[in-house]
Order: structure tokens, then sequence, then C-alpha cells
């Protein structure tokens, strides 16, 4: 089919890998039936913005909200997509309906990992759970918070900034495992001199007693708090694709470019893509963005479209903190300061052991572009020493 | 119509400069700079999607 043949397309999902693939494929031309189908109750909105703005800025509450969408397309909300007959091409909807198309963008994202089904257990994904926590902080109750990655640490900060008491429990030490032991470091004594008390463990688990939820650590080590969270990953929202070739291991599989097959596209949280490290899930807000781009172009063009040329790139605020970073995380060994010095203001570069360079901009004001370039540097600076 | 920028919100992301490289940059301190506040028909498209991927809502089109 060629691209004038392109009648149809829909996208299932409508956060910002759904929205950005509907922008890009009118960008690529596309000017057919777009159509999109969106499960959220609310617009879209800005994910980073929950877990930071949002709990840490009281005044403030449309730090998260996005414009009004422009690609003209048809919004199916409050619909979930239920089935795919990809031979058929053809989505099947929970009201019965079916949707065909020629092309097809799969951006469902992904939802926030539990460890139990107690109510008292509380997650951060969308916007509901966000204004949830934040007026539950507002009465200052004793938090647990289980999970040190990026935003265990973030939700952990707003209960800081709503001046609860804050215990983090995380597997090693909160967030080495995302940025490495150096920036780890940096956070957790951040935290630390917040007040937040940090917990190791190799496991914990959930259970209600006495009508609170508490948290069971290993060797029955008991924690109790007013409020608990849990921020320990998230889950694909891949159940729809259900008897697809599309689906392996609960993730979808897709090329450079972004294509599960040649008709149909994979976006955002759900995405297991090929980068230099083999093939990696990277559920980043800059990565749903990036990708999106690369697979509208692909789907309307094919080969013709060049493929994923990627960096990652990651941010979070917290406890004082502000970091931005491009590159592929962890970075380990200490970093090379290329201005400033320890624990910030600082900018820093990593080189990777296959010579790919990293940088990292700590309290530190720099356009992204540049933060990219020292990335560059770095590669070749190492380049040249070998 | 225009772009207008909240200042005090912007982060320097830059995800806007990605999406509208023709209407907008960081400069060297960091600081997003509009080039050109007013916009057309033909340049709302890359406008649009500047403002949708900031992820702190410090750009809108009026």
């Amino acid at each position: 089919m060629s691209a004038a043949a392109i009648r149809r397309i829909v996208v299932v999902g409508n956060g910002i890998a759904g929205l950005t693939a509907a922008d890009s494929l009118r960008g690529a031309g596309f000017d057919g039936e777009l159509t999109i189908i969106g499960d959220e109750r609310h617009p879209a909105c800005s994910r980073p913005a929950l877990s930071k703005a949002l709990l840490s800025d009281c005044a403030d509450l449309t730090s998260h909200q996005l414009p009004a969408p422009t690609h003209g397309a048809l919004e199916i909300a409050g619909r979930r997509a239920c089935g795919l007959d990809a031979e058929r091409r053809r989505v099947a909807l929970d009201d019965g309906t079916e949707l065909p198309y020629d092309r097809l963008v799969v951006a469902t994202g992904s939802r926030a990992r539990r460890l139990s089904d107690l109510a008292g257990e509380l997650t951060l994904r969308g916007l509901d759970d966000a204004l949830a926590l934040r007026e539950r902080l507002a009465a200052r109750p004793s938090v647990v918070v289980v999970g040190g990655g990026p935003l265990g640490m973030e939700v952990a900060s707003g209960c800081v900034a709503a001046r609860c008491q804050v215990t983090v429990v995380s597997q090693g030490m909160p967030l080495e495992m995302q940025l490495g032991p150096h920036l780890a470091r940096v956070f957790a004594e951040a935290a630390q001199g917040r007040g937040v008390a940090l917990v190791q463990t190799e496991s914990a688990r959930l259970e209600e007693h006495g009508g609170a939820t508490r948290v069971v650590l290993e060797e029955d080590i008991v924690l109790e708090a007013e409020l608990v969270v849990s921020a320990v990953g998230d889950v694909p929202n891949t159940e729809w694709l259900a008897g697809t070739s599309l689906v392996t291991d609960g993730v979808v599989r897709v090329d450079a470019r972004g294509l599960a097959r040649p008709d149909v596209a994979a976006v955002g949280d759900l995405a297991v893509f090929p980068t230099p490290y083999g093939m990696r899930r990277i559920p980043l807000w800059s990565t749903a963005i990036a990708h999106s781009k690369v697979a509208a172009a692909a789907l309307v063009h094919g080969e013709a479209a060049p493929p994923l040329q990627f960096q990652p790139y990651f941010w979070t605020e917290q406890f004082g903190l502000s970091l931005k970073a491009v590159g592929f995380l962890p970075l380990n060994g200490p970093p090379v300061y290329v201005d400033g010095g320890p624990g910030g203001p600082a900018l820093m570069r990593w080189t990777h052991e296959d010579g790919r360079g990293a940088a990292a901009a700590l309290n530190y004001r720099i356009p992204i572009p540049r933060l990219r370039r020292i990335t560059e540097d770095a590669a070749t600076g190492a380049r040249r020493a070998a | 119509m225009k772009i207008v920028l909240d200042r005090a919100r912007c982060e320097g992301h830059g995800l806007c400069e990605e999406a509208a490289p023709d209407l907008m940059h960081l400069d060297d301190d960091g600081e997003l700079v509009i080039d050109r506040e007013e916009i057309t028909e033909a340049e709302l498209a890359a406008a649009n999607a500047a403002v949708r991927v900031c992820p702190v809502a410090a750009l809108r089109i009026e």
C-alpha cells in the first residue's frame, strides 16, 4: 500500500506517546481519517509534573496541563481497546464495536505495579492518584514510601515538602540502580539531610493490621505509618493484545523505527526497542516523545523514514536538587567535572566502557542541546585516549 | 496567534526547542528564547507540538 492509500489510522492510547504520534502523523503528511482511543477520564496530562510540581507546589494545580489537541482526530474518550485482530486490521472496543484501520499506533502505556490489593496501598500514576495523595498529605500523616527509584524519591520529597515524617524503603541505596552510585549518594545525603529515614531491604510486602496498612520487611521487621505509598515500577498495558503475535513477555518489541510490523507501531512505555545495550524498555517522558515521532513517520513512509537516533534524556527534582541527565544510565564510577564540583552545582560527564558518553547537570542550568554535546565530547575524548 | 511563555515555570528541558527549532531556542544560560512570538497558520502545528511536549505547561498559544 502506498502512503496515499493509507486512509485510516487508529491510535490506541491518548497519553503523550499517542498524542505525539497523532501530531507527527499529520506532520508526516497523513491527511486521512485519524482516530484516537483513550480510556482516561481526564485529558492527557504531563506525568512528570504529577510527582514533581503537583506534589510540591502547593498553590499551583495547572503545571500538569497539556493544551487541547490540534491533530484533527476523532477522539473516542472513556473507551478501552480490548482486542486486536492484526490480520483483519481491526481494533475491538469494550462497547462491542470494531474499528478498522490501515495503520495502527499502539500507545497504551503502563500502569503502576502494586505490591498488594489493599486499598491502603497508594500508588502514583495518574492525575487522580496525585490529587488523592496531595489531599492525604495535607493532614501531615507519617508516610512509608516503598520503592527507592526516581518516583519513590520524588514522592518522598513531596511528603517532606508537606512536612510529613517519611521513611523510604529501598532495595539497596535509593536511585543507585537507576543513576549509579555517585549520583545516588548525592541524593541519599540530600534526603537524609531533610529528615528522610532510608531503610534498605531485600524484600517488602504489605499487610493489613488493625485497620491500617503496614510494611513488613525481611525477618519480619514491621514499619507502621498512617500512609503507605508504593512506587515499585510499572506494568505495560498490553493485555488487550493477548493472542496476537505482537506481545512477548508483556511488552511489544519494535524495530529501530518503532514498528512491530509494517502496519503497526508501538510507542511509549510498553515498547521494547533496540539500543546499544540490547533490547530495552526506557519508560521516560522524553523517550515516548522521541519514539512517537520516528514511528509516526515510519508508519507513513516505511523504510524511507529515518530510524531512531536515540539518547535518553532524564530529569528529576527532589530534596532541593535538580538533575538533568543525557545518555544511557546508570553512570558508573566517579564523574569528570566539566564545571563545578561535588554536591553541585556541577556539570559532569562519564564515559561508558564502550566509549559512549553521558552527561549530567546537577543544580546547573544548561540547555539540553549543550548537555548532549558534552556526551559527544566525552565519547570523542575516550576514543582519543584509546 | 501568539506563543506565550510563563518564564517562572520554564525549567529549560528544551523539548520544545526540539519540536519547533524555528520558533524557539534555549540560550547559553539555559533560558528559553521565543524567536517568533507571532506565528502563522503554517507554523501552528510545530508550535502546538512544542507546547504539548513541555512537561511543566510553561508554554501556551493564544
